[in-house]
């Protein structure tokens, strides 16, 4: 069990380092802390394990996404060159 | 008091099932003279193995089948009767009535128009839009199918009605329904689409928004009765009050009755339903961040939403209506088993489907509100009377009063 | 966030028919708003030119087909004046009867429609359901329901049955209790005004100077209904008086609207009562030269006819002027600053009806 945590949180977070959209990137480190809360259920915190996912799973990428959204310039990128056509 | 339905619990129920079907498998491969498989079938870590996956099936079925197709058919009927009209009326009719010839009828009560619906949806193609971003696009409902259904893993129905018991039963839920916006975010930004881009920013915005004051409404129950094991909270409403008949539920203590209604807000909010539904507003943003979705795809969708409705209504019994207590307690017994007449699970659902009932009564009957006041009812009203519930019952704890 | 165009049609639940309107937002708040139109124009003034002057009636009635008895008695009025003919007491007051009925049944599906914009399904249904017994009256005085085709150059097409006011007065008391329901759901949902106060602001100047007219206009505080001011048919011998409100936003053209419907049960009752008898239609010359213009008032507004013949049995040229084409183009000033959710308020405020746009 262990091994397959660490071996998806390790995948995940080279993921969220290497990818380019980041949107993406949110994605994978969304898996990559809800497999982290799976080693700590591995490791009976079941407190930690839960509080991670309320926090960390549930609202830390989401204002992350929010970050991304709200500062980029070109969201729709289909979109904003079939406008320009 | 009151018994549950399930005599052990649901895991013991399914393991005595597994043992017989599994004792029929043996006595098979017995009779085939392979007596070695048939006992390999027998040892524990499979009898273990098979009786989770019956477990597992059944608390699915139960949640998102029967309770699922219950809920749309009550909110489908009720909202019907609001405005003055039957709804749904797809039925078969019994064999021997004479209507039966016809075979489907449209007098019927309604109940087969949801699984009608539901084969629709199977068959349609399941479009995929050229300019999504496909792994999101794909991943968002998967992320919020398996988190409405992993509420269920910890969601007791009864005292004995529950696939696992934990400890921080509580919490579990309220984790599991907050993987639901990011869920939201991802597949309205993936479509490509502007609307649903729009409807996942105003979904992500509101439901991180209204889950805070949900969660303070549940310290502050947590506070009262000092724990987070939905079993213990249910016990401790379950004495009467000061000496009256009235059991001691949670909302009719003064500082709970705020954080009831509150919780009831939060909730409807969190459900997107009408009053709150601005991600989905369906005249400015046609279906919000679901417009790209197609098939049955879109099928879970929508019908998750009601049972992210269902759960959240039987936490707010579980918090505040006392969860499975009820008045009836007779019991008869049959081969040595007490089964109760009214058991818990009716007392459980019948309180559920009340508020989910009082839910939809709500959102047909006024209009949806603008996207910045919703935000604006959220952090400027439901926030501070939400911490004003807190320390109310902080002072009620503190001095004893209940 | 970078400002964005957002099209809002023409495939788009807010539009009622087919155009299209397209914002730009600034995340939330519209910046700017462009409508465009012309997906449904049918050619009608074009197509009434090779028309004989009575069966033009059939294309004036689906100019709008939520309110088509008003738009052909529009026209009939401009080709009557154009032949100089003075129709019967008895067919006026038909005609004052149906216009009313039909201006009831079109501000219902107005309230239909706006209901469902804001979000409030149910005032959908509520309000189909009594324009339903309003349609009924309507087929009992025309036989058809929507595209009555009942007014008819000199005259109406039928008179009513003789038990047609005992049937007027069942439908307006049991309209006016449903009425009182519906105010109530409007006025005292806490939700329904957040939704529709101070929403779409038109001062009475701007709303002059962009043209707008009818229960808009009057919401904008403007003492202008042309059953009033140029009355015309019998108007003028029937105790009523105008709504209007002086709040010029969303809410007070809806309540604009609402009173209107009162008025109107009240027009149809006192018309019925001193409606005389005797003839209801005459025979109108088969020719006619010159040119007529003619305004009246709407469900929605102005529309005015203008109709020119050259002595032929048909007109040489037909020029209609829609209310809801002026009132689009005050659509962008009405919207700039709010928020993407008023777009629906505001356009269902204004009721639009793409027909008429269109043409």
């Amino acid at each position: 069990m262990f091994l397959v945590f660490s071996a998806v949180e390790i995948v995940g977070a080279i993921l969220t380092v290497t990818s380019k959209k980041l949107v993406r990137a949110a994605f994978w480190l969304l898996i990559t802390l809800i497999t982290i809360s799976g080693i700590y259920i591995l490791l009976r915190a079941e407190f930690v394990a839960l509080i991670q996912i309320l926090v960390y799973a549930g609202a830390v990428p989401v204002l992350l996404l929010f970050g991304i959204m709200l500062t980029r310039k070109k969201m729709l990128e289909e979109s904003e060159t079939s406008e320009a056509k | 008091m009151s018994g549950s339905l399930l005599t052990p619990n649901l895991v013991g129920l399914c393991r005595s099932l597994t043992e017989i079907l599994l004792g029929i498998v043996k006595a098979i491969f017995d009779a085939l003279s392979l007596p070695g498989l048939g006992s390999w079938f027998m040892s524990p870590g499979v009898v273990v193995f098979f009786t989770y996956l019956i477990a597992t099936l059944v608390m699915v079925m139960w949640a998102a089948l029967v309770n699922l197709l219950s809920v749309m058919w009550v909110e489908r009927k009720l909202y019907s009767r609001i405005q003055d009209r039957r709804g749904i009326m797809l039925g078969v009719p019994w064999p021997w009535s004479k209507k039966y010839k016809r075979g489907m009828t449209n007098l019927g009560w309604g109940f087969l128009q949801n699984i009608a619906d539901g084969v629709k949806l199977l068959q349609k193609e399941n479009i995929t839009p050229a300019s999504a971003d496909k792994l999101l696009f794909h991943a968002a409902p998967a992320i919020i199918v398996s988190s409405t259904i992993m509420v269920f893993a910890v969601f007791p129905f009864s005292e004995n009605f529950y696939y696992t018991k934990v400890a921080l039963g509580v919490l579990f839920v309220l984790a599991a329904l907050s993987l639901g916006p990011f869920a939201i975010i991802l597949a309205g930004y993936s479509s490509n689409n502007k609307y649903t881009l729009i409807g996942g920013l105003r979904a992500a915005a509101m439901m991180l928004s209204y889950e805070i004051p949900l969660i303070l409404c549940v310290v502050a129950v947590v506070l009262l009765s000092g724990t987070l094991d939905p079993f213990q909270m249910v016990a401790v409403q379950e004495r009467p009050l000061l000496g009256t008949i009235v059991p001691s539920w949670n909302v009719f203590s003064p500082p709970q009755m705020l954080g009831f209604v509150i919780f009831f807000i939060a909730l409807v909010a969190e459900l997107e339903r009408i009053p709150f539904d601005i991600p989905e507003a369906d005249a400015e943003l046609v279906e919000g961040w679901t417009t790209e979705y197609g098939g049955m795809r879109f099928g879970f969708l929508f019908g998750f939403k009601w049972l992210r409705a269902f759960a959240g209504a039987g936490l707010l019994v579980i918090l505040y209506l006392g969860g499975w207590n009820g008045p009836v307690f007779a019991t008869f017994s049959v081969l040595g088993y007490p089964i109760p007449i009214l058991p818990q699970e009716f007392w459980f659902l019948l309180k559920t489907y009340l508020v989910v009932m009082v839910i939809i009564w709500i959102s047909w009957s006024i209009p949806r509100v603008r996207a910045d006041q919703v935000l604006k009812i959220g952090w400027n009203r439901l926030i501070p009377l939400a911490l004003l519930t807190i320390l109310g019952a902080a002072v009620f704890k503190t001095m004893g009063w209940f | 966030m970078a400002e964005f165009w957002v099209n809002m049609g023409p495939q788009h639940p807010m539009t009622h028919g087919l155009w299209n309107l397209r914002i730009k937002v600034d995340g939330e708040t519209i910046v700017d708003a462009e409508p465009i139109i012309g997906y449904l124009h049918r050619g009608v003034e074009k197509i009434s030119e090779v028309r004989e002057f009575q069966k033009v009636i059939v294309l004036t009635d689906r100019l709008c087909y939520v309110s088509s008895i008003t738009w052909s008695h529009a026209y009939c009025l401009a080709v009557e004046e154009l032949m100089g003919i003075e129709i019967p007491e008895r067919g006026k007051y038909l005609r004052v009867i149906s216009l009313e009925i039909q201006r009831i049944a079109s501000h219902l599906m107005w309230l239909a429609a706006f209901g469902a914009d804001i979000g409030l399904l149910t005032m959908l249904l509520y309000a189909l359901r009594e324009r339903e017994l309003f349609l009924d009256l309507i087929e009992i005085m025309a036989g058809l329901r929507l595209n009555s085709n009942y007014t008819r150059v000199g005259g109406v097409r039928n008179d009513v049955p003789a038990d047609f006011e005992k049937s007027c007065q069942r439908v307006i008391a049991h309209f006016l209790k449903k009425l009182d329901e519906y105010e109530d759901m409007m006025e005292n949902s806490k939700t329904f005004l957040m939704r529709t106060q101070g929403i779409g602001k038109l001062s009475k100047e701007d709303a002059i100077n962009w043209g707008v007219t009818g229960p808009n206009l009057r919401g904008s505080g403007a003492d202008v209904d042309l059953r009033r001011t140029i009355p015309y048919e019998v108007y003028d011998q029937i105790d009523w008086e105008p709504a209007i409100e002086k709040d010029c936003d969303c809410y007070a053209r809806s309540i604009v609207r609402m009173r209107e419907m009162r008025e109107s049960c009240k027009i149809v009752l006192d018309a019925l009562k001193k409606m005389p008898p005797g003839p209801y239609r005459m025979k109108p010359p088969r020719r006619a030269e010159g040119e007529a213009f003619r305004a009246t008032e709407d469900s929605r507004g102005e529309a005015l006819f203008y109709v020119a013949a050259d002595g032929d049995d048909r007109p040489y040229r037909v020029k209609i002027r829609s209310p809801i084409f002026c009132t689009l183009a005050a659509v962008p000033q009405m919207m700039r600053g709010h928020k993407v959710a008023d777009v629906v308020s505001i356009m269902g405020s204004i009721d639009i009806c793409v027909g008429e746009i269109d043409k």
